[in-house]
């Protein structure tokens, strides 16, 4: 997906809750190109007002299994919703996409859609 | 041993288990299934069968032990945890701050790579800001 918004020079920066070095070693798990921030204090998740209470969280006893990272013990926190936002040159805002069910997140055809709509 | 109980015991941990796998899978191809109605059947119907292996091998007069109870009360832990986390799935949404149209809202905070980052760097560029729940 990433050589497809290249096309269009829309650049990807991913935000959480994730303290620095859950980040880092995220972003080498998973070979991440993108800008990754860091916001464990949730000070910008409550700026934008995508805050979930109680969301259920596997971080205990994580392990990889035929490449998917699981974990075997679930807890609640405070995180983010999955919101994705496109913005322009000029810091408009120009497409949300929101989540009303965490496991169904922006899909690659939604997003190349909403940049191609944007910047095509 | 009662084989039937046996046999019972072990499909339903082969179908509860295949349903949680094929849903796995899914997850990294980014084709998780809006209604996963058909992974809840399955899930339902290997509690089912693990429920009537443990009961039936209790009410039996023939005991199968753990070639029974061990996949029977696997198979029902992991189908009532999928069913437990199907049911946390939805989001409050309806707070959001911001909408299409307005100006991005300023913020600072670090990268990855513990380097201070401000929105004003956004400026100048197409952004795709994607706010997750964090890894896992």
């Amino acid at each position: 997906m990433q050589s497809d918004l290249d096309k269009y020079n829309v650049t990807v920066v991913a935000l959480s809750k994730d303290g620095l070095e859950v980040a880092a070693r995220h972003k080498i798990r998973d070979g991440l190109r993108l800008t990754l921030l860091s916001d464990p204090e949730l000070e910008v998740i409550r700026q934008y007002g995508v805050e979930h209470h109680k969301a259920v969280e596997f971080s205990k006893g994580s392990f990889m299994l035929f490449g998917i990272p699981l974990a075997l013990v679930p807890s609640f926190k405070t995180m983010a919703i999955p919101t994705s936002l496109l913005i322009d040159e000029k810091g408009v805002i120009r497409w949300i996409d929101q989540a009303d069910d965490y496991r169904v997140r922006s899909n690659e055809d939604r997003v190349l859609e909403a940049v191609k709509s944007a910047f095509g | 041993m009662n084989t039937a109980i046996i046999g019972m015991s072990a499909a339903s941990f082969v179908i509860v288990m295949g349903t949680w796998g094929v849903y796995l899978a899914s997850i990294p191809r980014g084709k998780v299934p809006v209604r996963p109605f058909g992974s809840v059947i399955m899930q339902c119907i290997g509690t089912g069968l693990a429920v009537l292996a443990i009961v039936w091998s209790y009410q039996g007069n023939e005991t199968s032990g753990a070639a029974v109870i061990v996949p029977a009360a696997l198979a029902l832990m992991m189908a009532l945890t999928f069913l437990w986390l199907l049911s946390q799935r939805k989001t409050p949404i309806g707070d959001l701050k911001v909408k299409v149209g307005d100006n991005l809202l300023s913020f600072k905070t670090t990268t990855s790579e513990g380097v201070g980052f401000h929105t004003d760097e956004l400026m100048g560029k197409r952004t795709l800001l994607k706010i997750f729940r964090g890894s896992w």
